[in-house]
């Protein structure tokens, strides 16, 4: 049975020097929350704003000497598809244990922390652009920050 | 002059065409295609694949507008921090109205077709420019 989502697949290669270009674009995949298929491919589920940044980051492999093209695919094999997913997920899951962590910390330390606070609103806000699919821990990450909003405000 | 981009307006297009009409090009007329092989002849394409006038270097479009006409007006580049984070949120810059500015772009192309949109941003750039432009007059970060 084949697999039911549309996939964008960024198939490229870049030279090994410079660095600097492989890890600016090796950073912004991170960023988007790509799954890494193999040596050179990364996918992601398939929307405008995914494309649109797949493209942009295309472009940027090509003008720094390499070589990209972006593919629409879909997957052969549910079974597959369903794993992809799920290491996806799990991905995201551990990215927010690690905020529900910190905000356990913070409001371990008691009062004040502002910064501390307001940088894990941003982690939170960060993940989420990359959610693609949600893991159970979501909310509880979510509530963790807001509640150390709410604790902090008035006080 | 006649002027192209991509249909579905975001923010970057939005800023570029608000930055073109009052900066480079007072005339300047937009159309909207989907395929960068339907830019008609006589435009000048921006914010699309392969063409001059695009994302460079990790650049958003417009910081390239911005160089490529020489536009040094220190405003404009403070305006275009916010829309470098907006677009991209790649934290290159620290821009806490970008957030902010992205949702009212986003939220603006849902309801509205291209040309409502860039009749709508045209305003919110204006008001931006100004806010930012007494901001680094008064040398703050907010006013």
């Amino acid at each position: 049975m084949p697999g039911s989502i549309d996939w964008l697949l960024l198939a490229y290669r870049l030279p090994r020097e410079p660095s600097t270009p492989r890890i600016s674009v090796w950073r912004k995949l991170g960023r988007l929350g790509v799954a890494k298929l193999g040596d050179g491919l990364v996918a992601l589920p398939a929307d405008a704003r995914t494309q649109e940044q797949l493209e942009w980051i295309a472009d940027e492999i090509v003008e720094a000497g390499g070589e990209a093209t972006l593919w629409k695919s879909r997957s052969a094999s549910a079974r597959a598809e369903k794993q992809l997913i799920a290491r996806m997920a799990e991905a995201i899951e551990a990215e927010y244990e690690r905020v529900i962590a910190a905000a356990a910390e913070a409001e371990a330390r008691g009062p004040g922390g502002g910064q501390a606070i307001a940088q894990l609103r941003r982690e939170v806000r960060r993940i989420a652009k990359r959610d693609y699919f949600p893991p159970p821990n979501r909310d509880a990450a979510h509530r963790a920050v807001e509640s150390l909003k709410a604790d902090r405000v008035g006080s | 002059m006649k002027w192209a981009t991509r249909a579905g307006c975001h923010v970057d297009r939005a800023a570029c065409a608000w930055l073109i009409k009052r900066f480079v090009d007072a005339e300047a007329g937009f159309v909207f295609v989907d395929d960068p092989d339907d830019v008609p002849e006589d435009a000048t394409p921006f914010d699309m694949r392969g063409v001059e006038l695009s994302h460079h270097e990790g650049n958003c479009t417009f910081e390239t507008v911005l160089r490529h006409y020489g536009l040094d007006d220190p405003v404009l580049w403070d305006v275009a921090r916010i829309v470098h984070e907006a677009d991209l949120a790649d934290e290159r810059f620290d821009a806490p109205e970008a957030p902010g500015l992205d949702v009212i772009c986003r939220g603006l192309s849902m309801v509205l077709d291209d040309n409502a949109v860039l009749a709508a941003t045209q305003p919110i750039f204006d008001g931006l420019y100004e806010y930012r432009r007494r901001a680094l007059l008064l040398g703050k970060d907010t006013l």
